[in-house]
């Protein structure tokens, strides 16, 4: 049989080791071609348009090497949307993550009605986040919202505060949509995790009398920390690319203040079509998705392989 | 009254179609010497079988052309397809798609302020070689003078888009709150001076004062659209009004001017009076408290004028629309301050890639023309206001509602005195700097600090764009009447 094909690898000229190398390229040749189509022309295009002077008003489109990354670090609308950013990924998937943990060890053992619980507590994170937005967005009403209605039932008058348009509170209340929303997430990654840890190591800890707090610290969290850095790349990176609460809820309002990186682009880009300045601002959070994900991946890879 | 309205509508436009099918071979014949209207028609039939693809805003907007679309259809054979994009969508996604290469939208709705942007963008067919063919001269005459003005339909001098939205900001007022001896008695102890429908922006707090203060949580004095992403349109006229300037002769941003700061400090003032939470209140809560009989005044667009006097409240498009408790008890004047802003209106145009400019610009004309367009604002759920000569002082409009001939003059009065928003490059980013400082002032922000922040990016954007550049397109664009900034108008003699 081989000694046939040889024969056929022969008579058509090509060497059958050269064939066999080829072969694969052939089947993975379509997926490379689309890759490449669509995410690394694009990458390499977009990379192009942000050295250049691209905006709508202009006639001309310049080359102006870094101009538009060194524009973008002294414009203190962008660096505020720098740190509106990272304060959502370091405070709104902390408390995310903290929630989520807790309820998962609180339903992690067998209770009544355990699966009416979880299938309610995941509902948010199956709804759109435009609906959440828009439905959150009614709740903090100041006149007719029920949470302000709540506030004036506790302190027995009527509450009619402006929670979307003060300063000091859109980012609370964004906060705590975005927290709404996504600890379901981290509870349900959690929940699994939990539920397939090998109980024979908690009953040794609990033979040998370990506390509750010392097996949480000592053995859960450890044994938990492969899946909980899965959980946290996974919403850190969406909640870098945060967008659509910002957009239903405040508008980037008021004024810039909840203006994330993400929406910046957008206004920019897609606003006022300043496309080079845009494409220099998406490269920039490009390089922090890309610092974020290499960060958690290395720390994955230690936690496996040690 | 609004059955017969409608009765009367559907007889105009079954009339429209007949005689539209069978118009004489002399509108056939160039340039136009009869209906701009009856003219498109017999033009347009060349191209049966052609399907024209037209933006207009989503919703309510929308359902003018749906309405239209199959009489225009059924007379010249071409179809049109409406799609359907949200406000701010209908600057960026034509654009988008001419950036991209083009060739998806035919016709487009835009606001004057972006024409410069589209023009500049070369994303517009000029269209002075059709008008000049196809349209009745006396027919262009007939635009209000300030909607067919350089800067508005014209760039530099060449026509880019056909009017077709008489947008501009009024007061409403309850009459029978002013009227009310009571209230009258006790403003004037309180104020010393009488209660009357407020022309000066001085006048208009002090009524918001004075009805909050008795009247409140049951009713509010005033309610004006506070949300971002057009809270601007709400400073421009007043600005004007009180003789502030966009920028200096060299170009620099002036809005934060004592006149600007003033303003901001006003309007900040403004807000405690109106009901809690104005700061977040859109469109659709003025409407719904005003409706709902919540609030003395209002200073919006034209619309709600006619859904307030509950015409044409049995349209099932208009089922989503409160049901109006201040039937009969409303009265109107110009915005208060002086120069009313001409907040958004549209053009009509046609996209310099479209396949099908001819049919396109044919289609438009048609919209736009005097007897189609009087139809079309008249439609109880559209959202098309009055912009023609003709459509002020058509009888029949005068007598759509008992007070209805007070509203157009209104309307008509406001729109010669109004006040364009800016319309030079980079407009959208402008405004989008004054929306951003009064969010900002309204969440505690000062004025002042706010203002400079919105003048630093000004300066910022004409420095990116080029300050020649600018200042070029910035006297272009004051050489509308209604686009110099001042408490009066020079009105130029026709």
């Amino acid at each position: 049989m081989a000694a046939a094909s040889e024969a056929i690898a022969m008579s058509s000229g090509m060497p059958q080791r050269r064939k066999r190398n080829l072969i694969p390229w052939m089947f993975v040749a379509p997926c490379m071609l689309v890759i490449l189509l669509v995410t690394i022309f694009p990458t390499i295009y977009s990379l192009g348009l942000s050295l250049t002077k691209w905006e709508i008003g202009l006639q001309e489109r310049p080359f102006i090497g870094l101009g538009n990354y060194i524009e973008l670090f002294s414009t203190p609308r962008f660096l505020h949307s720098l740190l509106i950013t990272l304060l959502v990924v370091v405070v709104g998937v902390s408390v995310e993550f903290g929630l989520g943990f807790s309820l998962a060890q609180l339903l992690s053992g067998e209770m009544k009605g355990k699966r009416v619980i979880v299938a309610a507590l995941l509902l948010p994170v199956m709804v759109m986040p435009v609906v959440v937005g828009y439905t959150w967005r009614l709740l903090w009403d100041a006149q007719y919202g029920p949470i302000n209605q709540i506030i004036g039932w506790i302190i027995g008058q009527p509450f009619t505060y402006t929670w979307l348009a003060k300063t000091e509170t859109a980012l609370f209340a964004i906060l705590v949509t975005e927290i709404w929303q996504w600890t379901p997430f981290m509870f349900l990654v959690f929940l699994s995790g939990l539920a397939v840890m090998d109980p024979e190591v908690f009953e040794a800890a609990d033979i040998d009398g370990a506390s509750g707090w010392a097996k949480l610290w000592y053995m859960t969290l450890p044994l938990m920390r492969p899946i909980i850095i899965v959980a946290l790349l996974i919403r850190g990176l969406d909640a870098l690319k945060f967008f659509d609460i910002i957009f239903t809820l405040t508008g980037g309002g008021p004024g810039n203040s909840t203006e994330t990186l993400s929406f910046y682009i957008y206004q920019t880009g897609y606003q006022f079509f300043r496309l080079g300045y845009g494409a220099a601002a998406s490269f920039v959070l490009l390089v922090f998705l890309a610092l974020f994900l290499t960060y958690l991946l290395k720390a994955f890879r230690a936690t496996v392989e040690g | 009254m609004s059955t017969k309205m409608f009765k009367v509508l559907g007889v105009l436009l079954a009339v429209t179609m007949l005689l539209g099918l069978a118009a004489p071979i002399a509108y056939a014949q160039e340039p136009c010497q009869g209906s701009s209207s009856q003219c498109a028609v017999e033009a347009a039939k060349k191209f049966a079988g052609t399907t024209i693809n037209y933006v207009r805003e989503a919703g309510l907007q929308a359902q003018d052309p749906l309405t239209m679309a199959p009489i225009w259809e059924e007379l010249t054979g071409i179809k049109v397809n409406v799609i359907e994009l949200a406000y701010l969508d209908m600057y960026t996604k034509p654009l988008q798609d001419h950036l991209t290469g083009g060739g998806a939208y035919d016709a487009i709705d835009l606001s004057p302020m972006w024409m410069q942007d589209y023009v500049n963008a070369g994303a517009l067919e000029p269209l002075d070689p059709y008008i000049e063919k196809y349209m009745n001269p006396a027919d262009m005459e007939d635009f209000l003078p300030v909607y067919r003005s350089e800067g508005v339909m014209k760039i530099n001098g060449v026509t880019y888009g056909l009017y077709d939205d008489g947008d501009v900001f009024i007061l409403y007022y309850r009459k029978d709150l002013f009227e009310d001896e009571t209230n009258k008695a006790e403003f004037k102890a309180k104020y010393g001076y009488e209660l009357v429908p407020p022309e000066t922006e001085q006048q208009m707090y002090d009524a918001a004062e004075f009805f909050t203060n008795k009247y409140a949580p049951e009713l509010y004095g005033l309610a004006i659209q506070r949300i971002e992403g057009q809270a601007y349109s709400w400073f421009v006229g007043p600005f004007s009004g009180r003789g502030g300037q966009f920028f200096d002769e060299n170009m620099k941003a002036t809005i934060n001017s004592d006149i600007g700061v003033q303003l901001l400090t006003d309007m900040v003032k403004q807000n405690k009076v109106m009901p809690p939470g104005v700061e977040k209140w859109g469109f659709m809560e003025v409407l719904s408290a005003w409706m709902d009989g919540k609030v003395a005044m209002i200073v919006t667009w034209p619309p709600i004028g006619r859904w307030s006097a509950g015409y044409g409240d049995t349209a099932k498009q208009l089922a989503w629309v409160p049901a109006s408790k201040v039937v009969g008890k409303v009265g109107y004047m110009p915005q208060p301050g002086g120069r009313p802003t001409l907040a958004g209106g549209f053009n009509m145009c046609v996209t310099a890639t479209s396949a099908n400019k001819e049919a396109a610009y044919l289609f438009i004309q048609w919209m736009t023309s005097p007897d189609i367009s009087l139809q079309r604002v008249m439609l109880p759920f559209a959202l098309r206001d009055p912009y023609r000569l003709s459509h002020f002082s058509s009888p029949l409009y005068r007598s759509a509602w008992p007070e209805a001939g007070e509203y157009l003059d209104t309307l008509k009065k406001a729109g010669m005195s109004g006040q364009y928003e800016l319309g030079i490059p980079g407009a959208r980013e402008y405004m989008e700097a004054i929306d951003n400082a009064l969010t900002a002032a309204y969440a505690g922000k000062d004025p002042k600090a706010a203002l400079d922040e919105a003048a630093a990016k000004w300066d910022a954007i004409t420095e990116r764009l080029g300050v020649e550049n600018q200042k070029k397109a910035y006297e272009q664009w004051l050489k509308n009447p209604w686009n110099r900034l001042g408490p009066t108008v020079e009105v130029p003699t026709e």
